[in-house]
């Protein structure tokens, strides 16, 4: 029995299509909450140096901190990204996989 | 001769199927593009942060006072750098683990800047708490992706 090219694309796509779509909320909601966090801590040092209660050095190395908290956060992000995409090309090889021991007519894999 | 080349087919067979095995085989392992969960990284990334929390609540009941100052926290400095250190190579050793190192790398970067800022000195409680909020999240974006690597484990 011949693979037909076109089903087995369209398999692997809504397996994959279907991990990301069920991934994306968590990672959003993620990085949503952490920015609001980072962003309200950006608004402190500006009141604080407002108020002259932190210098502009001190200013600089308060922001250098939040700039790498927002980095690592990113990263994350990034991280928690390819970790779904990973999911969605095994799931897309699990689709691949059974319709290949179909065609073959019996569980070669 | 007959028996001979009934033999060179079947072997020619056993070839062919022993490639589109493998190939198949190939197909069937899992893909894995980042590293795996690792308990040690977990537990001592918890532990360090459980350090940076005793260090923000005792700086900020001694704020104010002589005990605050830096040269009363050398020795915290040195070890949370010594600990990161540590991770660090532990993270480094396992492949596909380059998001971690890098979050790593700016955790360290951190500490620097802290204690930049802690040798300058802090005269006001609020001033802790961007500096804490800042270390916990960090800690909590190293975690967070650590944890997802366990995928369901």
């Amino acid at each position: 029995m011949a693979i037909k090219v076109s089903s087995l694309a369209k398999e692997m796509f809504e397996a994959s299509r279907t991990v990301l779509e069920d991934s994306w909320p968590e990672i959003k909601d993620y990085a949503k909450a952490e920015f609001k966090k980072i962003a309200e801590s950006m608004a402190m040092i500006a009141r604080l140096r407002a108020a002259g209660k932190l210098t502009q050095k001190k200013a600089r190395l308060h922001l250098e901190i939040q700039k790498n908290a927002s980095r690592m956060v990113l990263l994350t992000v990034e991280g928690l990204g390819i970790i779904a995409v990973e999911r969605a090309i095994n799931a897309a090889l699990g689709a691949v996989r059974d319709t290949v021991n179909t065609a073959v007519g019996f569980r070669l894999v | 001769m007959r028996a001979s080349g009934g033999f060179a087919a079947k072997m020619g067979s056993a070839l062919r199927l022993t490639v589109v095995a493998t190939a198949l085989i190939g197909l069937g392992c899992q893909v894995k593009l980042v590293a795996d969960y690792d308990e040690i990284t977990d537990r001592s990334v918890t532990a360090l942060q459980r350090e940076f929390e005793r260090f923000f609540v005792e700086v900020e009941r001694k704020i104010g006072t002589p005990e605050a100052d830096h040269a009363n926290y050398v020795d915290f400095y040195d070890g949370v750098r010594a600990e990161l250190g540590v991770i660090r190579v532990r993270a480094a050793a396992r492949p596909k683990n380059e998001i971690t190192i890098r979050q790593l790398d700016l955790l360290a970067e951190n500490v620097d800047n802290l204690e930049a800022l802690h040798e300058l000195g802090f005269d006001d409680p609020e001033e802790l708490e961007p500096l804490r909020s800042a270390f916990q999240q960090s800690f909590q974006a190293i975690l967070t992706l650590e944890l997802a690597k366990k995928r369901g484990q």
